[in-house]
């Protein structure tokens, strides 16, 4: 292992960028996921379409679609800017960039685990006299955690290698918003690098890893107990 | 079964097609790999070479001249290459991938600090008080080299550390100054003059850094190829190639 103070920072920084990422994400997630699993409407296949667009666009016309908007001359930037925020370039906006590319993930997972609650548990809480949100707090929720787990370790991931949306919006300035991917591909440009590139990346794999593993073992369990 | 038909005959036109422009890249090749700073002046030549010679089809490749040499290391093909220093024709000439005897100092340049913020910026001591200042990674880009060259010799390294946004190449470090999201970036005389919103700001005084040459020289493949050489030999000698260079604002030896 080959690791410089500064590739240090650049691994706590992706794990505060993609923490920061998913814990934002969690309510918004959440409620887009009971929308479109426990409300109709008629917009649905639109918003549907509008919350897979990042998984399949390319990261780069995300990021460049934040640009736009919460740059200079975009009405974000403006706003922004007149509540003297400063946005772009810093690691809020690594923070915004991880969070669009990651938000499909979350949502379906939550909504896989909605989806898979009895319906007759939510028409008992109700004609037992809960109102909509007292069902929503005591039954959906606690009923969607083991989806909210799920989502968040996989969105925790995608986060921690976003690379196109971020470069573009947050730039890579070592120590502020230089996360890992962009760490790997400033070594990566030069031949003298690889080293230090490989040992950036073995912490990738490693990450993505305990992740992954994490998100096995937690969906074995919630599913064994489910069984139970 | 028709459609079938269809279908197999429109995937052999494909084919073809690709096949027929492959042969089109086997005619007369020559490989250049620039420096990004270079690219409109190099398209120029290249326009104006194609005037004389038809039958030549060069094909170039842009970019931070560290990548470049990366590339060229990793078997990428090149038969001329061109850097903004000398530090990474060096480095492919210590693996031999270069022909050390056609090694030729191309043209120089001046680095400038160039972009579009109202803020005070005439001189090395005011960039403290900016916000966002661009530079090439010093890893691979030799703009960001001399800009921290620059910044280190005139002490203000240290309070400039965490304002520095790494761009991949120095073009890409003028279209952060062209769009306004940093205050200024460190590019090339003849970078800043091709922006059309970024004004230069300030000169950098040459003693804060290494000269900024151009090195050439020809790959161990350009050395046995007679066109690669031809052009090689144009842009070194020919007045075309010379009042080119002149009028992006290169300098010349």
């Amino acid at each position: 292992m080959n690791l410089s103070p500064e590739d240090i920072t650049a691994i706590l920084l992706s794990l505060k960028i993609a923490v920061t990422a998913t814990l934002l994400s969690l309510p918004i997630g959440f409620a887009t996921a009971w929308l479109m699993v426990f409300r109709h409407f008629r917009v649905k296949v639109l918003l549907e379409v509008l919350i897979n667009l990042p998984l399949t666009l390319p990261p780069v016309v995300i990021g460049y679609f934040l640009l736009l908007f919460f740059g200079r001359n975009g009405w974000g930037g403006a706003m922004l800017r007149a509540a003297g925020v400063e946005f772009i370039f810093t690691w809020k906006a690594a923070v915004v960039a991880s969070a669009t590319v990651g938000f499909p993930l979350l949502v379906r997972s939550i909504r896989l685990g909605m989806e898979s609650i009895d319906r007759q548990l939510l028409q008992a809480s109700r004609s037992l006299g809960a109102s909509w949100y007292d069902t929503l707090f005591t039954v959906v929720l606690p009923l969607s955690l083991r989806g909210m787990i799920a989502g968040s370790s996989l969105m925790f991931a995608r986060s921690l290698g976003e690379f196109g949306a971020t470069i573009i919006v947050a730039g890579n300035i070592p120590g502020v918003t230089q996360t890992i991917p962009l760490a790997i591909y400033d070594y990566a440009s030069s031949p003298t690098g690889t080293s230090m590139a490989l040992s950036l990346c073995g912490v990738s794999v490693a990450l993505s890893v305990i992740i992954l593993l994490l998100h096995e073992v937690i969906g074995k369990q919630l599913e064994t107990r489910r069984e139970a | 079964m028709k459609t079938m038909k269809q279908f197999l005959r429109s995937i052999a036109a494909v084919l073809g097609f690709l096949m027929l422009t492959n042969m089109q890249a086997m005619a007369a090749n020559v490989y250049v790999s620039a420096a990004a700073s270079l690219k409109e002046a190099l398209n120029e030549m290249v326009d104006k070479y194609a005037i004389t010679h038809p039958g030549v089809t060069i094909q170039k490749n842009f970019g931070a001249s560290g990548a470049l040499a990366g590339q060229i290391e990793q078997g990428a093909p090149a038969d001329i290459f061109i850097s903004a220093s000398t530090e990474w024709i060096d480095y492919l000439m210590n693996k031999t991938l270069l022909d050390a005897k056609t090694r030729t100092d191309f043209a120089y340049n001046e680095l400038v600090f160039a972009g579009r913020t109202t803020k005070k910026a005439g001189g090395m001591k005011d960039l403290v008080k900016l916000n966002k200042i661009a530079i090439g990674s010093p890893k691979s880009v030799p703009a960001g080299v001399y800009a921290m060259e620059s910044m280190k010799n005139a002490g203000v390294d240290q309070n400039l550390a965490a304002k520095l946004v790494m761009a991949k190449d120095v073009r890409e470090c003028l279209t952060y100054a062209e769009i306004g999201e940093v205050d200024g970036a460190f590019v090339y005389r003849t970078d800043a003059m091709q922006a059309k919103k970024a004004k230069i700001l300030f000169v950098v005084p040459e003693k804060l850094h290494s000269r900024v040459v151009y090195p050439m020289a020809l790959s161990l493949s350009g050395a046995i190829n007679g066109d690669a050489k031809a052009f090689f030999v144009w842009m070194m000698k020919s007045s075309d190639a010379k009042s080119i260079l002149k009028k992006y604002g290169f300098i010349l030896m």
